[in-house]
């Protein structure tokens, strides 16, 4: 058993792991809530998720405050150097992905009144369990290390992102007009592009992920840049997990 | 040093790396019968500051007082292995340790002036080597002084003794009085760990432009201070013989000092540089 010379600094370090997956649940759990808000109709429901996300944001400042602190004051190195840079970075993830999830909650009642098909019901309903199923394994390899899982989230996003395009086609094609005026259809878009973005945060927070554990770094050169662009499907996603 | 001129010798100096100052392979360190330090094997390159850390015991100051035969002044010291200084085998029979010192200057841990004038201190090498003239003294005193950093504090009482200065200035007068030789290399054996923090950054500022013209190997138990200045990192740790129960020193990983400090490959690396044991 390994034991640290330096216990409260390895205790911080810990409530700092402990924080991020309190808020990691707080978000995990607000996204189907929100889903079902969006999917009832039900502005009250909608009100108390932005209202909400402010803890979040809190939540993100303070945890910011603290890995700060330990940078200033405990020169930590190598695989704690790791853990807080890593730390820093998905707390950014989820914050914005709370931000996500309350921009779907305001769209919801730019749309109110508007009727949504079976069929985009449930194209909603599969892109917010994605949405959340991602952010789930992303906060589930944080928690436990597992890069394999962090590794593997970039492929399990592809679902998401399909689902994103066949609601975009659905919302341009022949069954567009029926959703009402344009400028709900450019809500409807939104919506569908704020759940395909959770998606890439969770990928995002996987690559963090690979950093701590690791020490791996996505690939920086040119060539890489050019054959992602070109591996990631075409149309409106405006592009993979780049963040 | 004294020219090594079989053929065998002169063909590995051909081939050997010009950025390459040290090249230590399988390097064993004898104390007596006791094997202190084992399996070092390390590049220490032309101006590069390389750092030596680890605990107590690791061997790490050992390893370092091969680099200018500072262990054959101890009896019964001895090393096994290959040391090559710029591709000539360091401990060959022919090689003058004298000469080995010109060329591989040392600072100690607390800084050691002679009870001279500064002056005197800083000219002490040159006048003992005997190869400068008289007239020239004062140059060398001059430039010696202004690349430790020194000059400017010190120029109006230059006759002064030097024990008048303070640690800091008399650590400076130190590395003065170790270039004045012009060496190749400088070793530095904890040249911070009696310093207060002002005259510590003084000495790694100074650390930083002497690196342009010397290569640099330094001991060190501050970490922090090896991640600040140094290019590359050997960690060094101890453990326990398991059949004689004796304690021996061993080199664990060299490596970039980044890499070291952020992502190293040893276990019992990251332990020491995290502060965790295990």
């Amino acid at each position: 058993m390994v034991e640290s010379l330096r216990k409260p600094f390895a205790d911080q370090l810990e409530e700092i792991r402990n924080e991020l997956v309190r808020m990691a649940g707080v978000l995990i759990e607000a996204i189907p809530r929100c889903t079902e808000a969006l999917l009832a109709s039900d502005l009250a429901a909608a009100q108390e998720i932005i209202d909400a996300d402010d803890v979040l944001d809190d939540a993100s400042l303070a945890l910011e405050h603290h890995c700060h602190q330990l940078l200033a004051l405990q020169q930590p190195t190598a695989g704690d150097l790791r853990a807080i840079m890593a730390a820093l970075t998905i707390n950014y993830e989820i914050e914005r992905s709370g931000d996500l999830v309350e921009n779907i909650a305001k769209a919801m009642r730019r749309v109110y009144g508007t009727e949504f098909g079976p069929r985009l019901r449930g194209l909603i309903a599969q892109m917010s369990e994605e949405a959340t199923r991602l952010m789930r394994f992303a906060v589930d390899a944080y928690a436990d290390g597992n890069s394999g899982l962090a590794a593997a989230l970039d492929d399990i996003d592809d679902r998401l992102d399909r689902l994103n395009h066949q609601c975009l086609a659905m919302i341009v094609g022949e069954e567009g007009p029926e959703m009402g005026e344009m400028a709900s259809r450019v809500q409807l878009a939104l919506i569908a592009r704020y759940y395909e973005r959770i998606g890439d945060h969770a990928v995002n927070i996987g690559e963090r992920v690979r950093y701590m554990v690791d020490g791996w770094r996505p690939p920086q050169s040119e060539e890489a840049t050019a054959e992602s662009r070109a591996g990631s499907t075409a149309g409106t996603d405006g592009g993979g997990s780049g963040g | 040093m004294t020219a090594v001129t079989d053929a065998t010798a002169a063909a590995e100096s051909e081939a050997f790396p010009p950025d390459v100052v040290f090249r230590v392979k399988d390097l064993d360190c004898y104390y007596g019968s006791h094997r202190a330090v084992r399996y070092v094997t390390m590049d220490v390159r032309e101006r590069e500051i390389t750092a030596m850390i680890g605990p107590s015991g690791c061997g790490k100051t050992t390893v370092l007082r091969c680099f200018n035969r500072m262990n054959d002044l101890i009896e019964g010291a001895r090393a096994t292995g290959t040391l090559l200084f710029r591709g000539v085998n360091l401990y060959d029979s022919r090689v003058d340790p004298v000469e080995v010192r010109r060329r591989v200057g040392m600072v100690f841990q607390k800084p050691n002036p002679f009870p001279k004038s500064i002056f005197d201190n800083v000219a002490y090498g040159p006048r003992i080597a005997g190869a400068v003239p008289k007239r020239e003294l004062p140059d060398i005193v001059e430039a010696s002084l202004r690349r430790a950093a020194l000059f400017d504090e010190v120029k109006d009482r230059l006759k002064d003794s030097a024990i008048g200065l303070s640690g800091g200035q008399q650590q400076r007068l130190c590395i003065a009085r170790a270039i004045a030789t012009s060496p190749d290399v400088l070793l530095m054996d904890e040249p911070c760990s009696a310093l207060d923090p002002i005259s510590t950054a003084h000495i790694e500022e100074l650390m930083h432009t002497l690196k342009e013209e010397y290569t640099i190997v330094i001991v060190t138990h501050n970490m922090q201070q090896a991640a600040r200045i140094s290019d590359r990192t050997a960690f060094y740790t101890a453990e326990v013989d398991s059949e004689t129960n004796v304690r021996y020193g061993l080199l664990v990983e060299f490596d970039t000092t980044e890499k070291i400090f952020s992502n190293p490959s040893d276990e019992r690396t990251e332990n020491y540089v995290t502060g965790r044991f295990g």
